[in-house]
């Protein structure tokens, strides 16, 4: 049976996308995670406190989400509960991974399809006539709004890539006045450049609709997230599922995901599946903007509504999810420099904890959708840990969405070459985390 | 005619694509140099002729293999960026005896690059010129090995960056009383405190709060991020130079005169904590550190002018 493979890039991490032919009829497309370290192994037998240092390094562009579930989940483990500041903290910090990696997914792994270079970082630094609308000029800027995401975790974690200021009870130590208005300065002077580069994201997206004629798989689908409808805080608290047409079916608490999610491994890849009683589920960005109300914050407000409006709610074609991330950038930069306003280093960040044998789970919405971790503890070691990826919750929507630009472009007589470009669009509409999917 | 700005590459093996993050923080290069291969970024299928090619993460599968070596030779110098190239980083947890048997076993899959009995550090493949370690290494690092920049200036250690002030045993004991009342810091400590216990101090040792910190004798260079944001060094930049190229037990032993002067926590203690998983995965980052229980025992090693 002919078989096509693509080799995936712009996206974190190592895969690729099988398509099997017969006769001009799509048999199949698959979707494989091509890594492996084996995280839930090589943790047992760690001293559980460890966790929250071993675990960011699952990946290093998520590695904000996993240290603050971590821990989230040794203080359930333990029963602690950590101070408010402490809370707004971690807050601050998951913002920061929201700019850090919604910056990036937009402008550095998918506006390249929107303008058609392999990459923003290949045109010559002098490459356009006009400096506001060269691309030379958009990666720049794209950067400098990146950057504001990993200085925000700086500020919040110590360190921008595996941050180390969550610990079990609380945060290490406080933001200082001085830090918060330097932080929160970097942040007005970015959101500007945000809200211009994501206009211009969304113009560029209507026209490369137009141009390509679809915005991708629209087939109704259920979404998950761990946000509420209003205000979002990616600390995460419950699970909440919405069905295909939009009313929200289920919400649980994290320790009880096996009763809702189905989980299943395949032989061709090193990541598994999961579905929502059978049924295909996204998480992500998409889902988050379909199960939202309101954004708290005015310039996300404003793309909210803008975006509801154009797209309706639920909306599901998948070209979106690049979208909703733009509306999620303007939010954590606006709900940011409000946190940033009020003193962050006035009262303790810490409480004293006792550690205990037990289990704990830990959930916090990531970037890519519901994280969790969960660790058995005895003898205060890792008996067992469980990683539950966002990015395993969207394979088999990937899939399904695969099939759909195979089906477009793949007929009897010829395969269109437009489908390597399709390809590429569709996972990265996902935004998937190949080293989190496979850990 | 401008003269051709160099190319470089990164060729991402098994890891978590930290390293790569952490040069896209380094956005000084753009105007100075070629980025001609990384997949995280560019959609480019193939590496081609380069100056420097920067090679992070481990060789966990025989993909990671048979791409590191044709890479290589297209590159004029050869950089191995972060713990993972180095010595394969957290994923050397899985070779520990009683989990590989079990992960090979379980996670093999059909279809996929196949999994390698044991993860391996690049230069047990291919020879490296340069070594830049980090977990991950910053972004001022990134640009001190891709420009050799005069001006950089890496401390011995982390502790001459750290900025904390170590108090010794009489001046300590008087100081640290004025913080009994936050949790009775006011003696020598006598045991380990755990990396995730209590409010951390501001401004004082870390070792004088008891808390297991490695700085003293690891690499400077990162400028202390851990430290001064109130969390131990583990010890993810590796050895200083005054130990690495000696062997393990001389670097374990500085760091217990450290704690035998600073604190009357038991060395045993000490030794045991060096050994636990978290900073075994540090401090065993240079593979000739590690337990000779495999195959790699016997190799020469890095040579500190090769290491940033």
């Amino acid at each position: 049976m002919p078989t096509l493979t693509f080799p995936l890039s712009r996206i974190e991490g190592h895969a690729q996308v099988v398509i099997e032919v017969q006769a001009g009829e799509v048999i199949s497309a698959r979707f494989q995670a091509m890594e492996f370290r084996g995280f839930e192994y090589f943790v047992q037998g760690t001293p559980a406190e460890q966790m929250p240092v071993i675990t960011p390094r699952i990946c290093g562009v998520c590695s904000t989400a996993h240290h603050v579930a971590a821990v989230k989940a040794l203080e359930d483990a333990y029963g602690v509960t950590p101070p408010p500041l402490a809370l707004r903290i971690r807050e601050l910090l998951l913002l920061g991974q929201i700019v850090q990696n919604q910056a990036t997914s937009l402008f550095i792994f998918t506006m390249p399809d929107r303008t058609g270079v392999a990459s923003i970082f290949q045109i010559p630094p002098t490459g356009g006539e006009t400096s506001e609308q060269d691309n030379a000029g958009i990666a720049m800027r794209a950067l400098k709004v990146r950057k504001a995401g990993t200085d925000l975790i700086t500020t919040a974690g110590g360190q921008f890539i595996h941050p180390v200021k969550a610990v079990i009870g609380g945060v290490t130590s406080g933001v200082g006045p001085e830090q918060a208005a330097t932080m929160r300065a970097e942040l007005a002077e970015v959101l500007p450049i945000a809200c211009e580069l994501f206009d211009l994201y969304w113009e560029m997206s209507l026209a490369m609709g137009e141009r390509i004629g679809t915005w991708g798989d629209d087939a109704p689908a259920c979404y998950i997230a761990a946000v509420a409808d209003c205000r979002p805080n990616y600390y995460g608290d419950v699970i909440r599922v919405m069905c295909p047409k939009g009313v929200v079916r289920a919400r649980f608490p994290a320790r009880d995901f096996r009763a809702h999610l189905t989980y299943q491994e395949t032989d061709y890849s090193y990541a598994g599946q999961t579905s929502y009683g059978g049924e295909v589920m996204r998480a992500n960005s998409l889902a988050r903007i379909n199960m939202a109300h309101c954004m708290g914050t005015p310039r996300a407000d404003e793309y909210l509504a803008r975006f509801h409006e154009t797209f309706g709610q639920p909306a599901h074609a998948i070209m979106l999810f690049d979208l909703a991330r733009g509306v999620e950038l303007v939010h954590a930069l606006e709900r940011a420099m409000e946190i940033l306003a009020n003193p962050l280093d006035h009262e303790d960040t810490a409480v004293p904890y006792t550690p205990r044998d037990g289990e704990g789970y830990g959930l916090v919405e990531a970037p890519r959708g519901p994280l969790i971790h969960h660790y058995r503890i005895e003898n205060g070691l890792i008996a067992q840990a469980e990683f539950i990826i966002p990015t395993v919750h969207n394979a088999l929507a990937i899939e399904r969405a695969l099939r759909v630009a195979a089906k477009r472009y793949i007929t009897a007589e010829r395969v269109d070459m437009e489908l390597e470009r399709a390809v590429g669009r569709v996972v990265r509409a996902f935004d998937p985390c190949i080293a989190c999917a496979t850990h | 005619m401008e003269r051709e700005m160099n190319r470089f590459a990164v060729l991402q093996l098994s890891g978590c694509a930290g390293c790569e993050v952490s040069l896209l923080n380094a956005e000084e290069w753009i105007d100075r140099y070629n980025l001609v291969y990384m997949p995280l970024v560019i959609s480019a299928y193939d590496v081609p002729e380069v100056d420097v090619l920067l090679v992070s993460g481990g060789v966990r599968t025989d993909e990671d293999l048979y791409n590191l070596r044709r890479a290589v030779q297209r590159a004029r110098q050869v950089v191995a960026v972060g713990t993972c190239a180095i010595s394969g980083g957290v994923a050397n947890l899985g070779d520990r005896d009683e989990v590989r048997a079990l992960f090979l076993a379980q996670a093999e899959r059909r279809h996929l690059p196949h999994l390698l009995p044991r993860i391996r550090p690049v230069d047990s493949v291919v020879t490296i010129d340069r070594y830049l370690p980090g977990c991950p290494p910053t972004p001022e690092l990134f640009m001190a090995v891709l420009f050799n920049l005069p001006d950089f200036k890496a401390s011995k250690t982390v502790c001459q960056e750290c900025g904390r002030k170590k108090l010794t045993a009489t001046p300590a004991t008087r100081v640290l009383s004025q913080w009994s009342t936050r949790g009775g810091k006011d003696k020598r400590p006598a045991h380990l405190l755990g990396f995730q216990q209590g409010e951390v101090l501001p401004d004082i040792c870390l070792i004088n709060q008891g808390y297991l910190c490695v700085g003293s004798s690891t690499r400077g260079g990162c400028r202390a991020p851990c430290t001064r944001a109130g969390h131990p060094c583990v010890g993810c930049r590796g050895p200083s130079d005054a130990f690495i190229e000696k062997e393990s037990s001389k670097w374990f032993a500085s760091i217990q005169r450290v704690f035998a002067a600073m604190t009357d926590i038991p060395p045993e203690e000490i030794e045991a904590a060096l050994r636990s998983p978290q900073l075994a995965l540090f401090l065993f980052q240079f593979a000739d550190y590690a337990p000779p229980s495999g195959g790699d025992e016997g190799r020469a090693p890095r040579p500190k002018e090769k290491v940033l």
